[in-house]
């Protein structure tokens, strides 16, 4: 055993001190028994002892709630404060979710879009926790999301329109121009950073989001960075990255885990075996709290919590967010094939937080039973027109694949193979089925190539 | 610093030597080089600038700052200083933190001056908000950074060595390359700029040793540079911070030291995407970027006048052939038309670099150049590269291309 003298432990706090000047917290002198270890405040103990989050006997990160499956206040509960306006805002918000991803969801199985995947919806489980947060930020706050949480953007008032371009792809998709996927999301102006698939990549970025807002005079203490992830993308290096880097270089950043319990096939009891993704923010010295994300009120109350901690102090926040993925994990997924209908059947009417959520503002005479019939007609009615509209635009003009690849000058050999590419399409554009039927999808139907001399 | 990479007893041992590195993979940059310089060849380079005029007329270099509307007198009162690269570095990023608050420089064991003295003295100057050190995860230094860039802020990290890029990989490729395009220009990383030490140091095994250029060369959406010297190290860095692109700037290790010029003190740029024609020829292009730069000034050198020892390889008649250096400072995208236009004229094109041959940056190069330049070509296009193996440890000599082996290349290609 090695056991520091007093004055070579003092002479290494003063390094430790002068060395972690962003990190900043001022070392105390050892006052223990035994005194401590450089490298941490531990105090040295005789009894050999191993120990464990995952403790039998409850006292697992207790899960925080405010509303029972009846709408009811659970006992000891503080409902937050919350104005009639907000909360009607929510609820359809919430409700739009559902209709939305149906139609999308049939979409792609008619073979009309080519991919989706459920943007969190009613009977489908993850719309509270996506709605709950979305309506604790400030609208200008940057959200670093994975793909699961459209419902942010149409809280900021994305439209449906900007939803189904980027779906479809069309020339008029905000987002990307028809260059990604679709549900790959983006919106400059509504602080929405683009959407992309690799996995937990966002997490490490949003430190960095958060040290730019913090050095950032106009929005220093005004703004913060979210970062979005599920549970799956948790056990991805970049989670472990970003919840390091934002803790260690403190930078305001609120972490969302949605754990909806699956990773497609994956269970969370194969995902991981510590007390799910909230036991891991302590160890980065990061505060945490897990909450039940079927209650709309309890994620709202507690990621508004998270986001003025976060701002305060400075530093990042964790807000585990526990629901169930009732859908299946995109369209190209069935999901029977890994768990029993029924359970999900069970878990569709027992925790439906769309209901839990309704029955509350029909206990304080905010909703009624015409105002749902009227919204949800008046919703269908609003999708079923915007997917029509998309689903008659073209695509892009084909040029458009060589563009935004740099900034600045367009690189030579990138010029080549645009010309190349066009010189094909000149040549055969009209007479290779397949490009001859897929130019006629795209704006200008290729002609700004097909026509003209070559 | 004083996290350990290795639990307590590393640690206990780490606060006794503050400067020392005590984990394997850091590189001891502190030593004295060996006696004679780590490449005796750089010495005495005439690619060099020795004196403040020679410096000022430096090809390409752009004053970002001009001292007079009269382009003619644009170099009168500007100063110089002898520096070697790791100097110019710190001098470039000092002008870049001082001439742009949201500029940041970010990595490991930055902030007492980085192992290669490249940060030297910075956190003092622009304060720990603004030079600061990470925490050991490479994939988080390049995620952090691209967070930075895409709120328009000017985030130039460090990678220690190159050889610890690849946690970085999928960042840089999948991120930060793809980053404007997926967005369609909405958002982009362009502010984003990653330095790394890279190639041969003369010990440094499979990891402080490699030249992962190649591997970066299909990732669409980012640049990728590499200098020679100070002066170039300086400009191209102040270009690359200033690109709006992601860039990766990889600095030459073993040229931190032993390579020493006057440089320009004012802020300057040499611009990216352009190679530089260091001596001119009309019988063989050779090209090459980094250290083998020197390498090939020794080889062309010992082709005109090879040593006794080895006179017999060499025949006479190419003893007065002219052979033209190409440095291609740019790797991704690369300056095709001074490639083309010189092998247009010499018919010969032998490529150098360290990294090893498959897949490395010569194919791509040598397969546009045959494209380019088929009814030109008078013999193959020859690569003179590191071998396909890991670099091994007490195998450098034999790994490397060095003047031996280049100036073979070279009699064999002028012969064929």
């Amino acid at each position: 055993m090695i056991r520091p003298t007093r004055a070579r432990a003092l002479q290494i706090l003063r390094v430790v001190q002068t060395r972690r000047g962003i990190a900043g917290i001022p070392p105390r002198l050892p006052e223990l028994p035994h005194g401590n270890l450089p490298a941490s405040q531990s105090p040295i103990t005789s009894s050999l002892d191993f120990f464990n989050s995952v403790t039998p006997g409850g006292k697992q990160i207790p899960t925080y709630r405010v509303l029972d499956g009846a709408g009811q206040p659970i006992e000891g509960a503080q409902v937050p404060e919350i104005e009639e306006a907000l909360a009607r805002k929510i609820y359809e918000n919430m409700v739009q979710l559902p209709i939305l991803d149906d139609v999308l969801y049939n979409l792609q199985r008619q073979g009309r879009i080519v991919f989706y995947v459920r943007a969190s919806s009613a009977s489908y489980g993850e719309e509270a926790a996506i709605i709950g947060s979305a309506a604790a930020f400030a609208h200008d706050d940057e959200v670093l999301a994975q793909y699961r949480e459209s419902g942010v953007l149409l809280f900021r008032g994305f439209g449906l329109d900007n939803i189904m371009n980027q779906c479809f792809g069309t020339h008029l998709d905000s987002s990307g121009k028809g260059k990604q996927m679709p549900v790959h999301y983006g919106s400059k102006e509504l602080h929405y950073h683009t959407i992309s698939s690799p996995l937990g990549t966002q997490i490490p970025q949003a430190a960095g989001v958060g040290y730019a807002l913090k050095r950032d005079p106009q929005r220093r203490g005004k703004n913060c960075a979210v970062v979005y992830f599920g549970e799956g993308a948790a056990s991805e290096g970049d989670f472990h990255a970003g919840m390091l880097l934002a803790s260690t270089i403190p930078s305001p950043t609120v972490f969302i885990a949605r754990n909806n319990g699956f990773a497609i096939s994956t269970p969370s009891s194969e995902q991981y075996y510590g007390d799910g993704i909230a036991a891991r923010g302590p160890g980065y010295g990061i505060h945490t709290i897990r909450v039940d994300g079927n209650d709309v009120l309890a994620v709202y109350a507690a990621v508004k919590e998270a986001r003025r901690r976060c701002i305060d102090e400075g530093r990042a926040v964790l807000v585990e967010t526990m629901t169930y993925r009732v859908g299946h994990h995109s369209t190209s997924d069935d999901s029977f094939a890994y768990r029993a209908r029924k359970e999900v059947e069970d878990r569709k009417r027992l925790d439906n937080p769309i209901v839990r959520f309704r029955l509350f503002l029909e206990a304080r005479g905010w909703w009624s039973k015409e105002e749902e019939m009227a919204l949800g007609k008046r919703l269908k009615t609003e999708v079923f027109a915007a997917y029509k509209k998309a689903e008659a635009l073209p695509k892009p003009a084909v040029g458009e694949m060589f563009t935004e690849v740099y900034g600045g000058q367009e690189p030579w050999h990138l010029k080549e193979q645009r010309e190349e590419l066009q010189r094909l399409v000149h040549k055969y554009g009209r007479t290779w089925e397949p490009w001859r039927t897929q130019l006629k999808r795209h704006e200008g139907e290729g002609r700004e190539w097909t026509e003209g001399v070559r | 610093m004083f996290a350990p990479r290795r639990p307590a007893a590393a640690s206990l041992r780490a606060i006794s030597r503050v400067n020392s590195a005590s984990r394997s993979r850091r590189w001891n940059s502190t030593e004295a080089p060996p006696a004679g310089g780590h490449l005796p060849s750089v010495a005495n380079s005439s690619f060099l600038k020795p004196t403040r005029d020679v410096a000022l007329r430096t090809n390409g270099l752009q004053w970002v700052d001009p001292v007079d509307a009269d382009p003619t007198r644009d170099m009168v009162g500007r100063e110089t200083r002898k520096m070697n690269m790791y100097q110019a570095v710190r001098d470039a990023l000092s002008i870049a933190l001082s001439k742009d608050d949201t500029a940041v420089v970010f990595g490991e064991d930055v902030a007492f001056g980085g192992v290669f003295r490249c940060t030297m003295g910075l956190a003092e100057e622009f304060g720990r908000e603004r030079v600061f050190n990470t925490p050991l995860t490479e994939q988080g230094i390049a995620g952090f950074g691209i967070g930075l860039a895409s709120m328009g802020h000017t985030a130039i990290a460090e990678i220690q060595f190159a050889d610890y890029i690849f946690p970085a990989f999928d960042q840089i490729v999948n991120e930060a390359a793809k980053f404007r395009y997926r967005s369609n220009g909405n958002f982009n990383v362009g502010k984003l700029t990653l330095r790394c030490p890279s190639m041969a140091v003369g010990h440094g095994g499979h990891y402080h040793s490699q030249s992962p250029e190649g591997f970066f060369m299909g990732a669409a959406g980012i640049k990728v540079v590499i200098p020679r010297s100070p002066i170039q190290a300086k400009g191209l860095l102040l270009s690359a911070i200033r690109d709006p692109n992601p860039v990766i700037f990889m600095e030459p290790k073993i040229l931190y030291r032993s390579s020493v010029e006057q440089v320009p003190l004012d802020d300057y740029e040499i611009p990216l995407s352009k190679a530089e024609v260091l001596a001119r020829g009309s019988d063989l292009t050779v090209l090459t970027w980094g250290t083998p730069v020197y390498h090939c000034e020794a080889a062309i050198q010992m082709l005109k006048q090879p040593p006794p020892a080895i006179a017999e390889h060499v025949p006479a008649a190419f003893r007065g052939a002219t052979v033209e250096l190409i440095d291609l400072r740019t790797i991704l995208p690369w300056d095709v038309d001074t490639v083309v236009e010189s092998v247009q004229r010499t018919g010969r094109l032998v490529v150098v670099h360290e990294a090893g041959r498959t897949g490395g940056v010569g194919a791509e190069i040598g397969a546009e150049i045959q494209k380019k330049c088929f009814l030109k070509l008078n013999a193959p296009v020859r690569l003179v590269t590191g071998w396909d193996t890991p670099v091994g440890m007490q195998f450098e000599k034999f790994y490397m291309p060095d003047p031996i082996r280049i100036m073979d290349a070279m009699v064999e290609t002028l012969a064929y």
